[in-house]
């Protein structure tokens, strides 16, 4: 553990941003919103964000990202792509920073995908301890509110200064090479435990019973008449799945230039409550009505991923619930009432 | 940016041999990779089929395991990629990825009854286990092909069914098809594919039965198998969805927590049939 | 569909609108250069002084005001294998259907006067429709105007003998990827929710609502819209004047 003080971890980021080879990524205000942006100065560095637009995904599963280059002037011509930029991420939540972990899971499992895990492997991610709690977030009750591992460094703000816990090695020379930090004393240490213990009572948004039941509950839900009632007003337009940090779904397309020589197969985010999401070429959509696209997402978010890779994919950022215009995508709300239907 | 040779989504350059119109819509391709290796794929696998420009599709594999010498697939014309295929000449090269999926355990089938039963373009990685099958024959028991179709036309490997009917003690096999036009020669049965299974005879305790067909088809084809008492441990059937990566990524063929492209598509009844939108 | 490696013979014609869709692909730029690679252009008023009858595609833009419109329409339907709609008006009618909220009448008084139109057959209108009102479309290219990189992707794709993939999801999705922070938490109001997108979700990127111009998406949950447009502040009749502007069309299938 270490202690920066503030004024030296501004020039902490400010060495990073113009010493440190890799960019130097952070969070920044946007309105009154806040995104993960390319950082100019730590002026900028806005650490007592309460969430962001999109979730640091963004930058190891790209929004649109070229899988492939093709040539068609030649019989068959095709080299596979994988832009990597290195990045210092400074700013990410616990909850975040466990949804990268579950993202790196599914991308390692069986098949790694190095389009996702070298992007991962060649940055260094920072995380912040929670100063700010957005209204919609329930990470207290995904036991994600904190975390003890996933980031290289992760900062609590103890009032002059951050405590500073090193989550790897390479998190450890990056403060040797570019901080002026001390050991902490026994003040620090007690005020950073007393910032950690008072992080679950921030928290407004809470499930009414503990989130490993959820696999359980939705296996008697299936038929429950809430995901009718409640995607009667689903607008299909997938917001739910487009901010949140555990959703991988992607479509594949070729995209070819004019000139029909040069082109790219790219993937792009996708979402499950999109109408044409499990539709197959003959015509046939596996899934066509809201309420069944609806569900889908609940039950793979609680019970079908768990099965899978042993996890609840949702990390309760919140991001969902703030993002659905008609509010139907509450996982709070959902899943407390079907925890009362099986009551 | 970094480009390496190979990733998970990397195409194997490939060369079409040979193409033979089988239907109207539906055409036979004879593949080869062109580094000579041959597929090694079990029958019920598929692979991702790429056409540069125009995309990548899910096609299963239609020949039998044991032909090395390049591999077959049918393919109607239907999307983009099996449209641009249906375009091509012998020469041609596409790609491919794979093959992907756990296929039939032809293994666990040795020494049963195998009753095949196929609806329409399900009968193309059906056709590469039966010719598997046959050429082991000695591993197995009964065997009976029960394959239906809209018309007499759409017949898919046309030739090799009616060779079926020289293989007395072999392959018993009963055809079907919902209609037939005039012109048409045709001597089988005319009616929906459950009109099959009763003149199917086979024991419900030694017997598998292997389904593949249109979606609608297996509700109706499992129950009339339920109710001539086969186990559902015995009814082993192969789903289609859109398998979009092959790779167990991208997330479109998942049904509950099974992704199709891994876990399938070929799955035993009764491990899939509580799941709920599987059937 | 084309088959690939042969150039088609391709038209532009223009019905009722400002011809700005047919101005965006002049708008190419240097890519015009690998268009007309491509494709044969044979007929392009906006652009060439050379017209031929010969084509294979025809694309169209504008919407449709009067039979003699509806002949044209139908023999460019005749002699083009594939027909595209470009654009807003030729797509959904676009702006020009403002005016089917009034009977012809009305709308002539207002516009001409008294001036005697009778027996001149350019000024015999009926209500706008939509060129797919009129004749079979093969490909809808949306947008007021249209977007030059869908544009490319639906000739890219006709050249490859593929199908243009048009997206029937809501710019909600493209606006997301984008990062935007919500147009209705900045106060305003949106019909991205409920619009094809394809755009690039180019008007909430840069501040504004979308307002439609791309036509609704294939099965749009326009009453959870109202309810939405409704909830963030707007009465009823506003909420439903939203969809006047380029989605008069869809009016008749809103419930509410």
């Amino acid at each position: 553990m270490r202690i920066i003080d503030k004024k030296d971890f501004i020039e902490f980021v400010n060495l990073l941003i113009t010493k440190d080879a890799r960019t130097v990524v952070g969070v920044k205000a946007k309105g009154d919103k806040f995104i993960y942006d390319e950082l100019a100065s730590a002026d900028e560095l806005r650490l007592d964000f309460d969430v962001t637009v999109l979730s640091p995904k963004k930058y190891f599963m790209p929004p649109t990202e070229t899988l492939l280059e093709y040539d068609l002037s030649s019989d068959f011509k095709v080299m596979s792509v994988n832009e990597v930029t290195p990045l210092i991420i400074i700013g990410i939540h616990p909850y975040d920073l466990i949804a990268l972990q579950q993202m790196e899971t599914v991308f390692r499992d069986t098949y790694p995908d190095a389009n996702h895990l070298l992007k991962l492997e060649r940055s260094i991610l920072i995380g912040t301890n929670m100063q700010n709690v957005s209204p919609h977030s329930f990470a207290a009750s995904m036991g994600t509110a904190t975390t003890r591992y996933g980031y290289d460094l992760m900062l609590t703000d103890i009032g002059d200064s951050y405590y500073v816990e090193l989550g790897s090695d390479r998190g450890e020379e990056l403060l040797e090479r570019y901080a002026r930090v001390s050991m902490p004393d026994e003040s620090h240490k007690k005020r950073f435990e007393a910032v950690i213990n008072g992080i679950v009572g921030k928290f407004q948004k809470k499930l009414n019973f503990p989130a490993d039941e959820l696999p359980a509950i939705l296996a008697k839900t299936y038929d429950s008449d809430l995901w009718a009632n409640k995607a009667e007003k689903c607008l299909s337009c997938g917001s739910c799945n487009l901010v949140c940090p555990t959703c991988y779904c992607f479509d594949v397309q070729d995209v070819t230039e004019l000139n029909l020589r040069k082109g790219e197969r790219i993937r792009t985010w996708d979402g499950c409550l999109l109408e044409d999401f499990a539709k197959v070429a003959t015509g046939e959509n596996f899934r066509e009505d809201r309420a069944s696209r609806y569900r889908h997402r609940f039950m793979r978010k609680g019970k079908f991923l768990h099965e899978r890779f042993g996890f609840i994919a949702c990390v309760g950022c919140g991001r969902c619930a703030s993002g659905c215009l008609p509010d139907i995508a509450d996982p709070v709300e959902v899943y407390n009432t079907l925890k009362e239907e099986v009551l | 940016m970094t480009r390496e040779n190979v990733t998970i989504y990397t195409p194997r350059p490939a060369t079409i041999k040979r193409i033979k119109q089988m239907t109207e819509n539906e055409k036979l391709f004879e593949i080869i990779l062109d580094d000579d290796m041959p597929l090694g794929h079990n029958p019920g696998q598929f692979v991702e089929v790429s056409v540069m420009g125009i995309g990548e599709a899910p096609i299963s594999v239609s020949s039998p395991p044991t032909k090395t010498d390049g591999f077959e697939l049918c393919v109607r014309a239907v999307g983009n990629v099996t449209r641009a295929m249906h375009a091509m000449k012998v020469g041609d090269k596409i790609g491919i990825r794979g093959p992907f999926g756990n296929g039939f355990k032809t293994n666990m089938l040795k020494g049963k009854d195998l009753l095949f039963i196929c609806g329409g373009l399900g009968f193309a990685p059906m056709r590469s286990l039966i010719n598997y099958v046959l050429a082991y024959r000695r591993d197995y028991g009964e065997i009976a092909v029960l394959y239906g179709c809209k018309r007499p036309c759409d017949l898919l490997f046309a030739d090799e069914v009616k060779r079926w009917r020289f293989m007395d003690g072999i392959l018993d096999h009963h055809l079907t098809v919902d209609e037939v036009c005039e012109g048409e020669s045709w001597e089988h049965n005319i009616g929906v594919i459950t009109t099959l299974i009763p003149k199917a005879k086979f024991n419900p305790e030694t017997t598998y039965a292997l389904i593949c067909g249109p979606p609608v088809m297996y509700r109706y084809v499992i129950h009339s198998l339920k109710e001539k008492g086969l186990p559902d441990e015995h009814i082993i059937v192969s789903l289609e969805r859109r398998m979009k990566c092959g790779l167990g990524k991208c997330g479109h063929c998942q049904i509950n927590s099974t992704y199709v492209c891994q876990d399938g598509p070929v799955f035993v009844y009764s491990e899939i049939k509580d799941l709920q939108e599987a059937i | 569909m084309m088959r690939p490696g042969v150039k088609p013979r391709v038209a532009f014609f223009d019905f009722a609108s400002c011809e700005g869709c047919q101005l965006q692909v002049v708008n190419l730029e240097e890519s015009v250069i690998d268009l007309i690679d491509i494709v044969n252009v044979v007929s392009f008023r906006e652009a060439m002084k050379e017209h031929s009858d010969d084509y294979d595609i025809a694309f169209v833009e504008g919407s449709i005001m009067r039979p003699m419109d509806e002949e044209r329409l139908k023999n460019i339907r005749n002699r083009a294998k594939i027909l595209v709609a470009l654009g807003a008006c030729a797509c959904i009618g676009g702006i020009n259907t403002l005016r089917n909220r009034y009977s012809v009448e009305h709308v002539k008084k207002v516009v001409y006067g008294d001036a005697d139109m009778d027996g001149n057959p350019f000024f015999d209108v009926f209500h706008t429709k939509a060129v797919g009102d009129v004749v079979d479309v093969d490909y809808y290219v949306h947008g007021c105007p249209i977007n030059r990189d869908e544009l490319a992707k639906v000739v890219t794709s006709l050249a490859l003998g593929k199908k243009p993939e048009i997206p029937n999801y809501p710019v909600c999705v493209e606006c997301k990827k984008k990062g935007n922070v919500c147009i209705f938490e900045r106060g305003g109001f949106c019909l991205g929710p409920v619009t094809r997108a394809g755009c690039g979700a180019i008007c909430p990127t840069n501040g504004s609502g979308c307002e439609g111009c791309r036509g609704l998406v294939d099965n749009p949950n326009t009453d959870s819209e109202l309810e939405v447009l409704e909830k963030y502040g707007l009465r009823l009749e506003d909420a439903l004047g939203k969809f006047d502007i380029f989605c008069y069309r869809y009016k008749g299938e809103i419930s509410k």
